[in-house]
């Protein structure tokens, strides 16, 4: 019986979760069904412009966790500690 | 691009018998993605900022206490910590914050946009400020999942468990996310960045 691939597959799909077996039947049923075919390149498109919304903390708060790790008191003695 | 970089594990066990410059690299590394995760969560550059300190001190203080797992993966054993906390401030404050605005001057890379010109940059700007605010405003459910799996790196499954429902809701739920985002981001000209692909 063939399996019928659904927007869910093409989710696991574009996320990666799927098997290489799947891969392939995945592929072949998005080449024969434009609208599975429009779903996964606007999805792969998201996916993309997701990654491009990363954003930076302030530099003043990763110094303020920088020094906090320098002056922890679980350090060891300055002399004993690898560089 | 940096080749053969140290991994965390590595930098984790030089941290371990002292090297601040490990921990160094490993903040470097992983503050942006963990920033924005946090980010998306709270919605609020001054909490995210907040919660995202608190997140690396209890991070600091497992691992100086000889506490850390290192059978396990930093990136998403630090996620999960940023995750709690920020869940932990919605339980304890009980509000939800509006849409915060502000400049989005500081937000980019902008070594990758340098060739660009100033409109596009621009446009690009507002399509990505465009795109945090419309995932803010999805569903909580469907925020939920799309945070937990393009954001925190977890699987359908994982997410699946974590949030007590199917694999097949979980899945329900980020492809309705996909699909609302893309129909808000169609509403809008141009409503996509032509250049999100390598050339």
């Amino acid at each position: 019986m063939t399996k019928t691939f659904t927007q869910d597959d093409v989710v696991r799909y574009v996320y990666e979760e799927t098997s290489p077996e799947e891969n392939l039947l995945i592929e072949d049923a998005m080449m024969s069904e434009p609208e599975l075919m429009t779903f996964f390149l606007e999805a792969l498109e998201l996916r993309a412009l997701m990654n491009k919304i990363e954003r930076q903390p302030r530099i003043s708060t990763v110094q303020t966790i920088l020094n906090y790790s320098k002056h922890h008191p679980a350090n060891p003695p300055a002399r004993l500690r690898q560089s | 691009m940096e080749k053969a970089q140290v991994n965390d594990s590595e930098l984790i066990s030089l941290y371990i018998r002292g090297n601040e410059k490990a921990f160094a690299k490993l903040v470097q590394r992983h503050k942006s993605k963990l920033y924005t995760t946090i980010y998306l969560i709270v919605k609020d550059q001054y909490v995210a900022e907040d919660l995202m300190q608190d997140t690396f001190i209890k991070a600091v203080d497992t691992i100086k206490s000889g506490k850390y797992n290192e059978e396990g993966k930093f990136l998403p054993w630090i996620i999960r910590i940023a995750h709690n906390l920020a869940i932990d401030y919605f339980r304890k404050d009980k509000r939800y914050p509006s849409v915060v605005f502000e400049d989005g001057s500081s937000v980019f890379n902008t070594l990758e946009f340098a060739e660009d010109s100033v409109e596009s940059l621009q446009i690009r700007q507002e399509t990505h400020e465009h795109l945090r605010e419309l995932i803010q405003r999805l569903p909580e459910q469907q925020r939920q999942v799309l945070i937990m799996r393009h954001y925190e790196e977890m699987s359908f499954q994982e997410i699946a468990d974590a949030t007590g429902v199917s694999i097949n809701t979980a899945l329900g739920r980020m492809r309705y996310a996909l699909i609302n985002l893309r129909k808000q981001l169609s509403k809008r000209a141009p409503s996509y960045d032509k250049n999100i692909y390598p050339r």
